[in-house]
Parts: structure tokens; C-alpha cells; sequence
């Protein structure tokens, strides 16, 4: 049995850690578990859907840019792999995606919105403009010793 | 957790699919795939059922316009009917609903391409 394939989940008080290997068929585990746990904190519905879009295309944007095959791995001798860290607290929910991937200039990256994107009916290059538009906040970090760790955070509103 | 499967049938000059389980980077070739299908047959006239559709991510959107645009410059489109409340929402406050025409049900949508 090839190990690298399994998803192993760790579970402490306040968090859940999962490794999955870095493929789009993972996509949907992924959604599932930071939707039960943003579902836990309390967050409404809409709130979710904006959670589940925003790791999703975080995580395709890892699977497509970070580990596409022409890229400059940091660590060529691992196989690709999205280290996963969901924080949830009373007010907020925090997922945290690692990866080991080519680095990106994120904080130069300054898409046009989503909506002007959208009528100008453009096909890609939404990933990161949704992130921004539904998340709270977005940060985006990288070294060699750590890989590059999109930090993505999701206040629950008083109501 | 279900796979996303899509059903076509011909209703007229309507290509009706329906789309059920989640469209995202994995399952998005799949329908990418069976729209080029129907370019290259000329056929125009799309019409996506979502009604069993449980998540699109922006892939599966950009297909969607994607082909769309193309099938406008044929005097085609592509619609959408029955999209849940949870992913209308979200595709609303994206700006996509501005260009793809979504309709309550298929008589309306149906209805819509005899406008066009």
C-alpha cells in the first residue's frame, strides 16, 4: 500500500491538523472538514460557502502554481504535500495551508476585483481576488525552512 | 461525500445537463470536456441543471463563461437553472450572475432562449 496517499488527521483541544497529498482529488475532503469545523464555530451558511470557496481555491491555487511541474520546488526529494492546520476558537475560525512548493509574490499579486474580472468574463485568475473578497485575512508567508504558509482567517460577526 | 456526475440530454435545440455533486479543479475537465463536445457539433444552446450541485469553484465558473462567450459569438448561450440559495449567493456577490443568465426553473429558462 503506497502510505503517501493516506490523509492522517491529528485532533487537539483546538485544532485540527491534516496532511493530504498535493492533488486536486483531495479537493473535496478538505471542503468537507473546514465546513463541519467552520459549522462548529457557529459561522451562518453563507459564511461557510465563502470559507469553502476561499481554502479551495487556495489549496487548487497550491496543486496547479505551487507544485506545477515546471516549478522550483523547495524541497525537491518530498512528494507534493498540503499540510493543513484548522484553528477554531469561539470567534473565529483560522486555517492555515502549508506547503512546500515554488514561492509566490503574493503581496505584489493585485488582481482586479472579482466582479470586474467577472464582467470582463474573464476564464481564471480568480483565485486569490475571491480569497481576499470573503476572508477576513489573508497572509501569505515563505522561507526555505518552512515552506510557504497561506494564513486564512474568518471572524465570526456579532449578530 | 458524492462524485460529481453530469447527464445530458437534447430537449429541441436545448442541450440540457444536468450537473450533480461538486464542480471544482478535479471535476471541472469533466464538463470542460463535454462542452467542447458540443462546440465542435455546434451546438449553442446550453442549459445546466444545478439543482444537485453542491459546490462550483472558480474553475468550473471560468468554463462556464468561457463557453458562453464563445456560444454568444454563434447567436448561442449557456443558462443556468435551478442553482441552490447557498451557491446563488455566492456566485451573485462574485459578479457572475451579471453575466451568466440564471433562471428559477426550466420553463423560464427554456422561455428565455426563445427571447434571445
Amino acid at each position: 500500500m503506497d502510505n503517501s496517499r493516506l490523509v492522517t488527521v491529528k485532533r487537539s483541544t483546538d485544532a485540527v491538523a491534516v496532511h493530504t497529498p498535493g492533488d486536486v482529488s483531495y479537493l473535496g475532503h478538505i471542503r468537507e472538514l473546514v465546513c463541519d469545523l467552520a459549522h462548529k464555530v457557529g459561522f451562518p451558511s453563507e459564511d461557510i460557502a465563502k470559507i469553502e470557496m476561499a481554502v479551495d481555491e487556495a489549496c487548487t491555487n497550491i496543486v496547479e502554481h505551487a507544485y506545477a511541474p515546471d516549478a522550483n520546488w523547495r524541497w525537491q526529494q518530498q512528494r507534493p504535500e498540503i499540510r493543513i492546520v484548522v484553528r477554531i476558537a469561539r470567534d473565529q475560525l483560522i486555517v492555515e495551508l502549508n506547503d512546500h512548493g515554488q514561492h509566490f509574490d503574493f503581496a505584489a499579486y493585485r488582481p482586479a476585483n472579482v466582479q470586474d474580472r467577472a464582467q470582463d468574463m474573464q476564464t481564471g485568475g480568480y483565485g486569490i481576488a475571491i480569497m481576499r473578497e470573503f476572508m477576513d485575512e489573508v497572509v501569505y508567508t515563505s522561507s526555505d525552512a518552512e515552506g510557504n504558509t497561506l494564513r486564512l482567517v474568518k471572524y465570526l460577526k456579532k449578530t | 461525500m458524492k462524485d460529481f456526475q453530469l447527464e445530458h440530454q437534447t430537449r429541441g435545440s436545448i442541450q440540457l445537463v444536468r450537473l450533480n455533486g461538486s464542480l471544482d479543479m478535479y471535476s471541472f475537465p469533466r464538463l470542460e470536456a463535454q462542452l467542447n463536445t458540443f462546440f465542435q457539433q455546434g451546438r449553442y444552446t446550453v442549459l445546466l441543471d444545478c439543482q444537485a450541485l453542491d459546490y462550483i469553484g472558480s474553475a468550473g465558473l471560468g468554463a462556464l463563461i468561457g463557453f458562453a462567450k464563445l456560444a454568444r459569438e454563434q447567436g448561442g448561450d449557456l443558462k443556468l437553472m435551478n442553482v441552490p440559495e447557498r451557491i446563488f449567493k455566492i456566485i451573485e456577490l462574485l459578479g457572475f450572475t451579471k453575466v451568466l443568465q440564471v433562471h428559477k426553473d426550466e420553463a423560464a429558462a427554456v422561455a428565455s432562449f426563445g427571447k434571445s
